[in-house]
């Protein structure tokens, strides 16, 4: 694996019973590289990226992960890679509803041993970045879709990760918000130099990454 | 551990968490009390020895004397002889040991209930020391007679008057009003157990049922660890013989009849199920509720927790939740034991322990013991109860949560 990937996968397959979701997929993804996934619902983009960041494990070939090969980690190894080097963007959100907006954010800090003000100092900072503080004692039920998903955001970014995943990140939003959301995301690789591998059908939004591949019938085609 | 997110996922979850909460409050509550009450019972069967300073009582059934005259054994109860009263004495686990001498003294103007009991000795029939209302307790080694406060009033009988029993004359030392304290071997004049010792031995009504030596009794106070009860009475019936008669809590319990009395595998039993109930309800609740949160449980996997982070965050839950219901159901139950605290309690004394013949008017009819129902939560009832609570939400949540931990983050996810 070259020193400069973030992520690479080699060989990898993945079926789910007789249906063959992943076919022998190789790619590699540079340190700070923003790659758009893209293809047709169905085409495997999802799962690609489940296996990518240890969610999902693949029925053959290997994935590593800064560095480390994540093929055959244990579910606590996984847990643990998650934690420290990976941040996770969803189209649904997937914020805790009993939970205001900071502590949201702050959730994947919940199991590490740091005291609760400096949690909330770290979860607050970001919300502010993401021009959210005014909404951090919010639960997420009082939140637009657009404010959802920047609490999502600031939650991708709140253990300092190596690489943020981001399924479809616009998928419920209008366009307009969508847009916005995709200027914070390109903002933020831009001056962080945080990697980011992002699924979308969207091919007017993967204009905006360093590389597009596209998908077709679990293959990457180009 | 998140005690803030715990605590606001139970808020949240407030009908699911209520449902749990009464469940086991309820189950608690219904634990709790019938333990307090099964204990209640219990010490109010202890009570009417306990009043004549006893935890046992021993006598002998005879036959009635042909004819009714002079000294007689009272209630048939005949010699425990003092062979018998020493190897009993000496039986292992016995904390105390006082006898006594009961008897009927038919004479030609009136009849007299006799008790003969050892002025020294604590045990027994001694603790009517306190019952003394006017002059003092009978003294070791002197001739002197007590005199019940209404058997006083009936013949005017006063402090420092002779009395006299069986044709001998004693000076009257004090009156005493056992009738508030006791309803089990009360007399109309007591004695040193000495002086009536020879009244029976003198008497030929009395040895014509069963031979009966200076030295010998006809009842026996014991003073014996709650669980040495039932084998020390196995050996008295077994050093006795036939025709014993020994009163226990335990016979005093059986003749309360309910059916808190009837057994203690009944509370047992009921509290079993009272858990078992508990244990279902708390499950199903938390099983509900963790399938609906199985969302959540993939994202907190997704973002870095582990299965043991998971478990830990429900364990806490559902132990948190069981807390407060144990604690609900606590003080559920101590609020219905002040009620059931009011309720009174009649314990039927035993023909045969009292003393007034059925032949003179009321002696026929049944004697009672009635006192208030002592129910009350003991601390360790109390903490028994919290403890189990927690160890429910520790099982179930336990049980549950490792399950649901171990779920793909991934495949939850992909259906959300």
């Amino acid at each position: 694996m070259n020193d400069h990937a973030i992520v690479s996968a080699t060989d990898l397959n993945k079926g789910f019973g007789s249906i063959q979701v992943v076919k022998g997929v190789n790619l590699e993804v540079k340190r700070g590289e923003f790659v758009a996934i893209v293809g047709k619902s169905g085409s495997g983009k999802t799962t690609l990226l489940s296996l990518l960041s240890g969610l999902e494990r693949p029925s053959s070939g290997r994935v590593t992960l800064n560095g480390q090969d994540i093929t055959d980690s244990s579910e606590d190894e996984l847990s643990l890679v998650r934690r420290e080097k990976v941040g996770f963007i969803f189209q649904s959100f997937h914020l805790i509803p009993t939970l205001t907006a900071w502590e949201n954010v702050a959730l994947p800090l919940f199991p590490v041993k740091i005291p609760v003000p400096k949690r909330r100092q770290r979860a607050l900072e970001l919300l502010a970045k993401m021009e959210m503080a005014h909404r951090a004692e919010h639960r997420p039920a009082a939140l637009s879709g657009g404010e959802k998903q920047r609490v999502a955001i600031s939650r991708a970014l709140v253990n300092n990760p190596e690489i943020v995943f981001a399924d479809e990140p616009t998928g419920n939003l209008d366009s307009v918000t969508g847009k916005a959301i995709m200027t914070t995301l390109r903002s933020l690789h831009q001056e962080t130099g945080l990697s980011l591998v992002m699924v979308t059908h969207d091919l007017d939004l993967a204009e905006s990454a360093d590389r597009i591949l596209r998908m077709q019938d679990g293959e990457v085609v180009s | 551990m998140d005690i803030h997110y715990m605590v606001k996922e139970l808020w949240f979850r407030k009908r699911r968490t209520l449902a749990a909460t009464i469940g086991l409050a309820a189950g608690m509550a219904v634990l709790i009390i019938m333990n307090a009450l099964s204990s209640a019972y219990s010490e109010a069967s202890r009570q009417p020895l306990e009043e004549i300073g006893a935890d046992i009582t021993v006598q002998r059934a005879g036959d009635v004397p042909e004819e009714l005259s002079g000294p007689v054994f009272a209630c048939s109860a005949v010699t425990i002889h003092k062979n018998e009263a020493d190897r009993i004495q000496a039986l292992s686990g016995i904390q105390g040991f006082a006898q006594a001498l009961l008897l009927w003294i038919f004479d030609a103007d009136r009849f007299t209930i006799v008790l003969g009991l050892d002025p020294a000795n604590p045990d027994g029939p001694g603790v009517l020391h306190t019952q003394v209302i006017d002059g003092r307790f009978l003294e070791k080694g002197k001739r002197e007679a007590l005199v019940e406060a209404s058997f006083a009033e009936k013949l005017a009988i006063k402090t420092g008057d002779p009395v006299t029993v069986a044709g001998e004359t004693y000076p009257v030392v004090g009156i005493l009003d056992a009738s508030r304290a006791s309803k089990i071997a009360v007399a109309n004049i007591y004695l040193p157990l000495r002086e009536a010792q020879k009244i029976a031995a003198a008497s030929k009504q009395v040895q014509a049922v069963s031979p009966f030596e200076p030295e010998d009794a006809n009842i026996l106070f014991i003073k014996a660890a709650p669980e040495k009860i039932e084998p020390l009475t196995q050996s008295i019936k077994t050093i006795m013989g036939d025709n014993v008669s020994v009163a226990t809590p335990a016979s005093f319990l059986k003749r309360l009849g309910s059916l808190f009395a009837l057994s203690d595998q009944f509370t047992q039993v009921t509290s079993l199920i009272a858990v078992v109930v508990t244990l279902l309800i708390v499950l199903k609740t938390m099983a509900a509720n963790l399938t609906e949160r199985a969302g959540e449980i993939g994202i907190l996997k997704a973002v870095g927790w582990s299965n043991g982070h998971v478990v830990r965050q429900l364990m806490g839950e559902s132990i948190l939740q069981c807390f407060i219901g144990g604690t609900l159901g606590l003080m559920l139950a101590i609020l219905v034991t002040w009620a059931l605290g009011f309720t009174q309690v009649s314990i039927p004394i035993p023909w045969e322990m009292s003393p007034t013949p059925h032949f003179l008017p009321g002696g026929g009819d049944p004697i009672f013991k009635t006192l208030r129902l002592p129910v009350r939560v003991s601390w360790s009832l109390a903490g028994s109860a919290i403890l189990l609570s927690t160890l429910i939400g520790a099982v179930t949540g336990g049980f549950l949560s490792r399950h649901i931990a171990r779920i793909k983050p991934s495949e939850v996810l992909r259906y959300e």
